[in-house]
């Protein structure tokens, strides 16, 4: 059967979409990463509260759980790819799909339509809890609120392409999230400190620009696009890499 | 005993115990490395408030390999195979051959406890060697009381490792949990902030047993986290005890 190349990619497209969709693990993750960043951004906003007699802009305590955060996206990345490798479904997938390369950019692509609104949903719910907590009733100018929720929704689905990657990569789950964990809990806080001139390089520390409001306390080095061109030069090289590795082996 | 000694081969066969080695060998030594360093400087010139953390921090973030360790001891036992080689699971193997529960719960938790107290050690004689050789004559005195508390400390995070994994069945939550909760600034560490009823929780109260001004002694902190430990363990051996296998 001869089928256009348009309608192919369009019925690979929808077959990786349903796939996600329908994997129960994602919603819980989901579902926990969003209610976790409630109490972490509740927490956050109480304290500041109590301590600095509202200092601090909104954003900033709303965007504070951010680092914690990122961990539910990793995951998420984690399972979109390793999913297929427990029981063998990739098999199936490629025998349905013998296009790898195609089925791997598809996979990512429908990831990424799928982690957009739900981080720009997660991202604002905690804005909007800071907001309302708050009494002062702080002016914000719609234009920068729009722009740090948009940075954040780009870093953390960023992250979660990144983690995806690494996870098509690894082909096993654990260590997938231990060395991403690993790095982005561990070692990144660490070599902030040890590293200070290259640190700026690193995918996480650069797409941080992506949503930290500029402040004069920080020296920040790099602009908001800046980040944002860095942290996905970094995804495209991890996805470019697994999509590589993912021809040539052996499925 | 054999029950013992099978628990042992299985975590030593596993692949990713390697990672958990590795990690917990190797991560100790390097961030007290790269702290020693960075504070050099202010140490030689007397200045450094941190000199008795100076290795210790190492220790408290290698944590991580045996966190590893507690949790694949038991998410392996729950891994469903592929379909193509039959779609088991290695717990109803490892049942039908121990068929008390509570002996396999013990076997298994026995076997952790001596490989995290093994790979604590070996991560201790490094980090100190590391440490005392960067900084020479500068190199904080590690007492004996302290590095006892830090074998404590990573027997008992493997432990709860073990016993969360235990109830959860699947490794993805709790090596989030913890890998995340023994980072650098932790979350129960920001709930200090909140409430002084967060210095109660396990990793706090643990890492008491061996940096300096904590909240509690490193007496109490210990109990602390034994009783965390004590109660989580009843808890998994209570509901371990009573689940279907199959289920």
């Amino acid at each position: 059967m001869i089928v256009s190349s348009s309608r192919k990619i369009t019925s690979i497209f929808g077959a990786e979409l349903d796939k996600l969709v329908t994997l129960p693990l994602i919603w819980r993750t989901l579902i926990a990463t969003f209610v976790l960043n409630l109490i972490l951004v509740a927490a956050f906003t109480h304290s500041a509260l109590q301590e600095t007699a509202g200092t601090e802009s909104v954003l900033n305590t709303g965007l504070a759980s951010m680092g914690y955060l990122q961990a539910g996206f990793i995951i998420l990345g984690i399972l979109a790819t390793c999913s297929e490798y427990t029981g063998g479904q990739i098999r199936t997938t490629l025998t349905t799909i013998p296009w790898r390369g195609f089925q791997l950019s598809t996979k990512h692509l429908s990831l990424a339509i799928m982690t957009i609104p739900v981080a720009f949903i997660i991202v604002a719910s905690g804005v909007l809890y800071a907001f309302m907590m708050r009494d002062t009733a702080e002016a914000i100018k719609i234009g920068t609120m729009i722009k740090t929720l948009v940075g954040a929704t780009g870093y953390l689905t960023l992250t979660t392409l990144l983690s995806a990657a690494i996870g098509a990569l690894l082909r096993r789950t654990t260590p997938a999230l231990v060395v991403l964990l690993g790095y982005y809990f561990i070692v990144s806080p660490l070599s902030r400190d040890y590293l200070p001139r290259i640190k700026n390089f690193f995918p996480d520390t650069a797409g941080s620009y992506m949503y930290m409001p500029a402040s004069s306390a920080e020296i920040n080095v790099l602009t908001s696009m800046q980040g944002t061109g860095i942290s996905m030069l970094w995804t495209l090289i991890f996805i470019t890499v697994a999509i590589v590795f993912y021809r040539k082996r052996d499925a | 005993m054999r029950a013992f000694n099978a628990e042992l081969s299985k975590l030593f066969s596993l692949p990713g115990i390697w990672l958990a080695f590795l990690i917990g060998t190797f991560a100790p030594p390097a961030i007290a490395a790269l702290d020693s360093m960075a504070e050099k400087k202010d140490i030689i010139a007397g200045v450094s408030t941190r000199l008795s953390e100076v290795g210790f921090i190492g220790l408290a973030l290698g944590v991580q390999g045996i966190i590893i360790l507690g949790v694949l001891a038991v998410s392996s036992e729950y891994l469903t195979e592929s379909s193509e080689s039959g779609g088991g699971n290695q717990i109803t193997t490892s049942l039908t051959a121990v068929s008390s529960r509570l002996h396999f719960l013990l076997a298994k938790a026995g076997a952790v406890t001596v490989i995290s107290i093994l790979l604590s050690i070996v991560a201790i004689l490094t980090t100190v060697s590391v440490t005392n050789l960067i900084l020479g004559e500068y190199a904080p005195v590690f007492e004996t009381s302290k590095l006892i508390g830090v074998v404590c400390y990573w027997t008992f995070t493997a432990l709860l490792a073990f016993g969360i994994t235990i109830l959860t069945k699947n490794g993805i939550i709790p090596l989030a949990v913890l890998i995340i909760n023994s980072s650098v600034v932790t979350v129960s560490y920001l709930l200090t902030k909140v409430t002084k009823l967060a210095f109660y929780l396990p990793d706090l109260a643990g890492s008491d047993m061996f940096i300096s001004d904590g909240f509690h002694t490193p007496f109490t902190g210990s109990l602390i986290m034994f009783a965390w430990v004590a109660v989580l363990l009843i808890v998994a051996g209570i509901v371990f005890h009573r689940r279907d296998v199959a289920s």
